[in-house]
């Protein structure tokens, strides 16, 4: 069929694909304000998020206060700005290291298999056996004092044999077909195979899989934030404002709305995008 | 045959170890390929012809498997060779066409560079002379403007486009031997005849033995020279593709003839199928096993297997202990 549209000529553009559209560049937009809020947030000018002012205590949405103040008079917005810093580079940052480990290590070992699959495997699979948050809590409440950095490197660890099971099985799916036998055969040595062959067939999986993983951390943050297990207070990142929030949300909703729909705007755009590079850039399907 | 074979295979066994006992997807095949010649090897699904083929590439894998006997490549044992030592043989002595094109290509990387990714691994081309040799090649397969297909996807390309590029890929080292197992099994009948004789043609343009797997006795009957066929995992007839069919002495490939259409016959001619199933391996007994589906078995058949007789003249041999007569056809 395809042989006959190309005498037509209709698939003579054998770049053409699924445009991006204008909702794809809202969402890259919002993302960058995002970032570029959470990098610049000492120079923009913004009420200092810890400043608390007694007179205007669970206050709605004002002029004064765009997003209202919380139970203990700091603006909500600029909590919320300073809280992305936390939020962004924890829920990156441990995804970051979640993948560096994990993602290659499940490729190696659905490729290789033998042994070393069953070694890490198991290993892997003892791991996840335990309550990994059990372990986070457990590792946090005695590693002190507590930074920044260590709560990204606790949380990535972590997340490592989820990681590591998610791309295992993506790449063993992948690591029988013909056309890696067929690489094989015709010379390609294991880590061209790795990478040219398997890689870029897992990376749809991966990246979807990334983007969950940035979500659920950062609600994971909120929840140790909550167990007084994050940054300290009265630092804010938006789980923790979230946490607050629900010991006076039947007086001032506000607080609890604004926190969640920044969270729920960044992850949504991120999933956006992550969605639409996926249809953007797959050259599995013809698209006429 | 008189010159040193280019594939000599000797009592190759190859047996997994399943749940339910041994299993021997082949047993005890011998057979020799020489120079510029075809051989056609055809049976049932499941009659050992797909684990024979990937035996002699050594793509077996060893965990639970195992092969005995012997397969010589060019005078190189793959049975039981290192990787290292398969890796130097693949490409440029043996390459292998599989049997569905939509997998046998990696969906997210451009055809062409499927092709000169093996041209510069292997022969240590330089990328712009790799990639003129691949479109070369895709021209060489009969793929319309080349130079622009190089940067297609599979996905943008017909099922017989993609096995014309599998093709390209697996010759892109000039093999002295290709192994093509159904290569035409997933393409449309209309194609079919196109990919077989390309395949034809090539093998004399580029000097190369080919061993085509099949289970369709009329791909093999004017591309071969000759024929085994397989039946439960072992070669029960074999001989020149000629005389197979005009003088077959195994009652299995008279069933195999008459149960593909002919266009002699008068029309509305049944087909004649071929009566049971073919044999669970895990319980093959001591007879011949494709006795009980033999229309001219007796008790000898069910209790003891016949070898395969010792060629006669023509290099034609068979395994049965009722070979049909002439008369008898």
């Amino acid at each position: 069929m395809s042989e006959s549209l190309n005498e037509l000529g209709v698939l003579e553009r054998p770049e053409a694909s699924t445009p991006l559209g204008w909702l794809f560049w809202v969402c890259v937009g919002w993302l960058t304000l995002n970032v570029l809020a959470a990098i610049f947030a000492n120079v923009l000018p913004l009420v200092d998020p810890l400043y608390q002012n007694y007179n205007v205590v669970n206050a709605g949405p004002s002029l004064h206060h765009l997003l209202g103040t919380d139970d203990l008079g700091r603006d909500i917005f600029s909590r919320i700005v300073f809280g992305s810093r936390v939020s962004i580079a924890v829920g990156v940052g441990a995804m970051l290291i979640g993948f560096g480990i994990g993602a290659p290590l499940g490729m190696l070992a659905a490729y290789r298999r033998g042994r070393f699959d069953t070694i890490v495997t198991t290993v892997m699979y003892v791991f996840l056996a335990f309550p990994a948050i059990v372990a986070v809590i457990a590792v946090l409440s005695f590693w002190t004092p507590r930074s920044l950095l260590k709560i990204i490197l606790v949380i990535g660890l972590a997340s490592v044999p989820l990681v590591y099971r998610v791309i295992r099985t993506a790449t063993m799916a992948i690591a029988t077909k013909d056309f890696v036998i067929a690489a094989k055969v015709q010379g390609a040595t294991d880590r061209r195979i790795l990478i040219k062959e398997l890689l870029p067939n897992i990376a749809p999986i991966g990246v979807s899989f990334l983007l969950i993983g940035i979500a659920t951390v950062v609600t994971l943050e909120g929840a140790l934030a909550f167990l007084g297990l994050s940054v300290n207070p009265p630092t804010p990142s938006w789980g923790n404002m979230i946490n607050e929030s629900r010991t006076v949300m039947s007086q001032n909703p506000w607080l609890v709305l604004f926190p969640s729909l920044a969270l729920c705007l960044f992850l949504l755009c991120l999933n956006f995008i992550g969605d639409r590079l996926r249809s953007h850039f797959d050259v599995t399907e013809v698209k006429l | 045959m008189s010159e040193v074979p280019l594939l000599e295979v000797r009592e190759l066994s190859v047996t997994f170890e399943t749940a339910g006992g041994p299993l021997p997807a082949v047993s005890g095949v011998s057979f020799t390929v020489g120079p510029n010649e075809t051989l056609g090897i055809v049976g049932e699904s499941g009659s050992g012809k797909t684990v024979l083929a990937r035996s002699i590439m050594g793509l077996q894998p060893r965990a639970r498997v195992t092969t005995t006997g012997s397969v010589r490549l060019n005078g190189s044992e793959t049975v039981g060779a290192s990787e290292t030592e398969l890796r130097r043989l693949w490409s440029t002595e043996v390459a292998m066409i599989f049997q569905d094109p939509m997998t046998a290509l990696n969906p997210v990387m451009r055809v062409g560079k499927q092709i000169d990714e093996t041209l510069r691994v292997r022969l240590g081309m330089s990328r712009p002379a790799a990639k003129a040799r691949a479109i070369e090649l895709l021209e060489m397969v009969g793929i319309p403007s080349p130079a622009q297909r190089y940067n297609a996807y599979p996905g943008q390309l017909s099922g017989g486009m993609r096995q014309r590029v599998v093709i390209a890929a697996a010759l892109a080292c000039t093999p002295k031997l290709l192994l093509a197992d159904e290569p035409t099994t997933g393409l449309d009948v209309t194609i079919q005849a196109q990919i077989l004789n390309l395949l034809d043609d090539l093998k004399d343009r580029l000097h190369m033995s080919v061993v085509l797997i099949t289970h369709d006795l009329g791909v093999v009957a004017t591309r071969t020279s000759h024929l085994a066929v397989m039946y439960a995992g072992r070669i029960v007839e074999f001989g020149a593709t000629r005389d197979v069919f005009a003088h077959h002495r195994m009652p299995y490939t008279r069933a195999l003839l008459e149960s593909s259409p002919r266009v002699a016959n008068p029309s509305h001619t049944r087909l004649a199928a071929i009566p049971g199933r073919p044999p669970n391996l895990l319980t093959l007994g001591e007879g011949c096993a494709f006795a009980p589906r033999c229309a001219y078995a007796n008790d000898r058949c069910h209790v003891e297997r016949p070898p395969l007789s010792a060629p006669d003249a023509a290099g034609h041999s068979f395994a049965c202990w009722n070979p049909l007569s002439e008369e008898s056809r």
